[in-house]
């Protein structure tokens, strides 16, 4: 068993001024913490539930300091949030969920609109869900105002912006989806166009009130999670006319794939793409860009070992049941926007049928 | 926390050590430490944060008692719960308003310019939520909830001498010119305030015990507040979440997020040295120390522990407010990890005072009769703040 080596207690006389402390310093006695032990009445750590944390050093024991320890964690953990929670009853809203529980499988659609509703892949120290709830309130909210279509990376959109400098006050753009990323009210999405011969990225936050509109003119998906590749291959890649028409898609049809391979213009490049286990570029192409040992590095990097890696996938992956809980609260939220905007139309076809009657009238 | 117990300083000595230090100072003439660098306010000892009483143990092992069922266990955990809930309960603004038999609170003080200042709130930091104004620019707001918390003790200004025990009384004071203005001014006074009632099973005899004298269960979170006497408030007095209103500025003060041993270049932002050029082994490191053939002053920077400390965001408005989780919104980015405690407390910058005394908040806090009617609804936004549900619309 571990002892702790105390020092011997001052006297009893360690009384009601200052100048005993004095008296310490006149002595020259380095002042350590453990002092405190001696003056309080209480016990120092027992070695059961409190383990001393050892220096390692060569003069032997010696007593941590309290930040070393960790000692200073003025943070609830999740079992004393739970408890707080249960106790006052301010805790996250459950009752959607359970009224999501009742009902039949959360449909497939519901996954591929809300893939922002999913909470981030961070360390759980850094995650709430009384905030992860707000956030998905929030999104809602703002779906009532804004139509948002489901798009990936890959897809065509038109973006309309409130800009006061613009003839009508409203600025267009039209381009390709390269890249979605962050979740929640976090949400942002990069379109890439040529306009006049130049390359353009705008980078637009998803749930901004200055967003007009966003029109989906092309629903497709991409081999990879984003194409900033293309920054380094022929322009033609990313050329869309800005009158383009937009075509139709349904909803219950699954999501065209768009296989094809990208030919990327000789390096330099702005990024080593051999090394992301991109799949939509031209790897034969590619690698005879590259010497051997770029191409081994290559090829090493695209090993199929990954998938045993399960401390990766466990990193990088939402827990299968938070991912649930929270498609199943957002599914309700979306059947009362439904609801909500059958209302509206209904409200709009009698102000229209109101209006007509008292203009004739 | 009996100070009679502890060797306390008596008010003649904070008069004498704040007026004339170098009389005091004879008495330690081994000092050497009494440099320049020491007189620096912005020192920071690892044992100067320390939560208080650190000199009473809180938490307690459970007990592993073999005689009781695991069935049995759980029920006496609920039957421990429910009394916790109900003790919350009774001494909650509700009740105090239900009950015939209390008599009203008496007569309110008023806010006096330049000489209120009011207790504040323990909140526990949820994370952050992006919003945007009505001019369309975007803003971050921190997500604070306002636990359970009532008053436990009020020290007045004149037993600060008492209650300032030599226990928490820093080595280094001895050697500082300067105490802090709070207890050698004595214009304020010391207002503890528990938060976030727990399961006594938790807990130590001497923590409960605590709070026993406030007739008040035991809680995780004891905080102290700089108060006027005007604004004191007496033990079991309840604070609520519209103690602050939509649009007033607060100050925050938390526990940095421990960014753990750091070196020199990542806590002090020194240079380091080249990376090339026929450097050895000096990257990252130091240089001198400026010792001059003499001490190394105290407060040297030196690798070690970043963060793990007290700091202030200051005047930061409240946007909105949650009234379903008990949630303020605070623009901006406040200290601490998400789930750490921060205190909130008006604002001490000087606009913001004059501010109040031309708004004066709930004085000293926050009851039910300062309610509007028909009671809050469940969301107060700022009217500078878009709800997600309103269209942005931009004058021309």
């Amino acid at each position: 068993s571990i002892q702790l080596e105390m020092p011997p207690a001052p006297s009893a006389a360690a009384g009601s001024c200052a100048l005993s402390l004095g008296s310490r310093f006149l002595f020259g006695c380095r002042v350590t913490a453990a002092h405190r032990f001696a003056a309080s009445p209480v016990q120092p750590p027992s070695p059961l539930h409190q383990q001393p944390h050892l220096q390692p050093c060569r003069q032997g024991r010696r007593w941590l300091r309290p930040e070393f320890r960790g000692v200073y964690k003025p943070r609830l953990s999740p079992e004393a949030m739970k408890e707080f929670w249960r106790l006052s009853g301010i805790g996250p809203d459950h009752s959607r969920a359970k009224v999501a529980d009742q009902q039949a499988e959360v449909p497939p659609e519901i996954k591929r609109l809300y893939q922002e509703a999913l909470p981030p892949i961070v360390s759980q120290d850094y995650r709430d869900p009384i905030v992860e709830s707000l956030h998905r309130a929030e999104m809602m909210r703002r779906r009532r105002v804004i139509n948002i279509p489901e798009f990936h990376v890959g897809s065509i959109l038109a973006v309309s912006v409130m800009d006061k400098h613009a003839p009508n006050k409203v600025n267009r753009f039209v381009g390709l989806c390269i890249l979605r990323r962050h979740t929640g009210l976090f949400t942002t999405f990069t379109l890439r166009n040529m306009v006049d011969q130049v390359c353009v990225q705008i980078e637009y936050e998803l749930y901004s009130p200055s967003i007009v509109s966003i029109q989906l003119l092309k629903l497709e998906r991409r081999l990879d999670d984003n194409l900033l590749y293309l920054m380094d291959a022929p322009h033609s890649h990313c050329t869309i006319p800005f009158d383009m028409v937009p075509e139709p898609y349904s909803r219950n049809d699954p999501v065209p794939v768009n296989r094809e391979r990208v030919r990327l213009n000789p390096p330099p490049w702005m990024c080593k793409w051999h090394l992301h286990g991109y799949q939509g570029i031209d790897l034969e192409h590619l690698y005879s860009y590259l010497s051997d040992k770029d191409v081994a590095k290559a090829i090493e990097f695209s090993k199929a070992y990954k998938r045993y890696d399960l401390l990766d996938q466990y990193l990088n992956r939402v827990p299968v049941p938070d991912a649930d809980y929270a498609f199943k609260d957002i599914f309700i939220q979306h059947q009362e926007l439904l609801q909500h905007q059958q209302q509206q139309q209904q409200s709009s076809k009698k102000s229209e049928v109101i209006s007509k009657l008292t203009g004739t009238a | 926390v009996s100070a009679a117990s502890a060797p306390a300083l008596s008010s003649q000595l904070i008069v004498a050590m704040a007026t004339a230090p170098h009389t005091w100072l004879r008495l330690v003439p081994s000092c050497r430490s009494y440099s320049k660098a020491t007189r620096l306010h912005k020192i920071d000892y690892p044992w100067k944060d320390e939560p208080k009483p650190h000199w009473v143990r809180q938490f307690e092992a459970r007990r592993v008692d073999a005689d009781l069922t695991p069935e049995n266990r759980d029920w006496l955990r609920q039957w421990r719960l429910q009394r916790v809930r109900d003790a919350v309960a009774s001494s909650s603004e509700a009740a105090a308003a239900a009950s015939p038999l209390k008599e009203p609170p008496a007569a309110r003080p008023l806010w006096t310019p330049r000489v209120s200042q009011r207790c504040g709130l323990v909140g526990i930091k949820l994370g952050i939520l992006p919003m945007w104004y009505r001019n369309g620019q975007k803003v971050h707001t921190t997500v604070v909830q306002i636990p359970d918390q009532r008053v436990l003790r009020w020290v007045p200004p004149e037993d600060l001498g008492n209650y300032a025990s030599l226990r928490e009384m820093r080595p280094y004071r001895l050697n500082q010119s300067l105490l802090p203005r709070w207890l050698t001014q004595q214009r304020w006074g010391l207002q503890l305030v528990g938060a976030v009632p727990a399961d006594p099973a938790n807990f130590t005899a001497q923590w409960c015990g605590i709070f026993k004298a406030a007739g008040l269960p035991p809680m995780r979170k004891i905080s102290r507040f700089l108060v006027s006497p005007d604004a004191a408030l007496q033990p079991g007095a309840c604070l609520g979440l519209h103690h602050f209103r939509v649009g007033d500025c607060v100050d925050v003060v938390a526990r940095t997020v421990n960014r753990g041993f750091q070196g020199v270049m990542e806590r002090h932002l020194m240079e380091g040295g080249p990376a090339a050029h026929g450097s050895t082994k000096f990257h990252r490191k130091m240089g001198s120390a400026a010792g001059g053939g003499g001490p190394i002053y105290r407060g040297k920077r030196m690798p070690g522990v970043m963060g793990n400390r007290f700091r202030a965001a200051r005047s930061l408005p409240v946007l909105r407010v949650n009234t379903k989780h008990r949630l303020l919104f605070i623009k901006g980015f406040t200290p601490g990890p998400p789930h750490s405690y921060c205190q909130i407390m008006d604002s001490w910058m000087l606009d913001v005072r004059r501010s109040l005394d031309a708004n004066p908040p709930p004085m000293p806090t926050y009851f039910a009769e300062d309610a509007p009617e028909g009671g809050y609804p469940e969301d107060v936004y700022h009217p500078d703040l878009l709800p997600y549900d309103q269209p942005l619309e931009l004058p021309d």
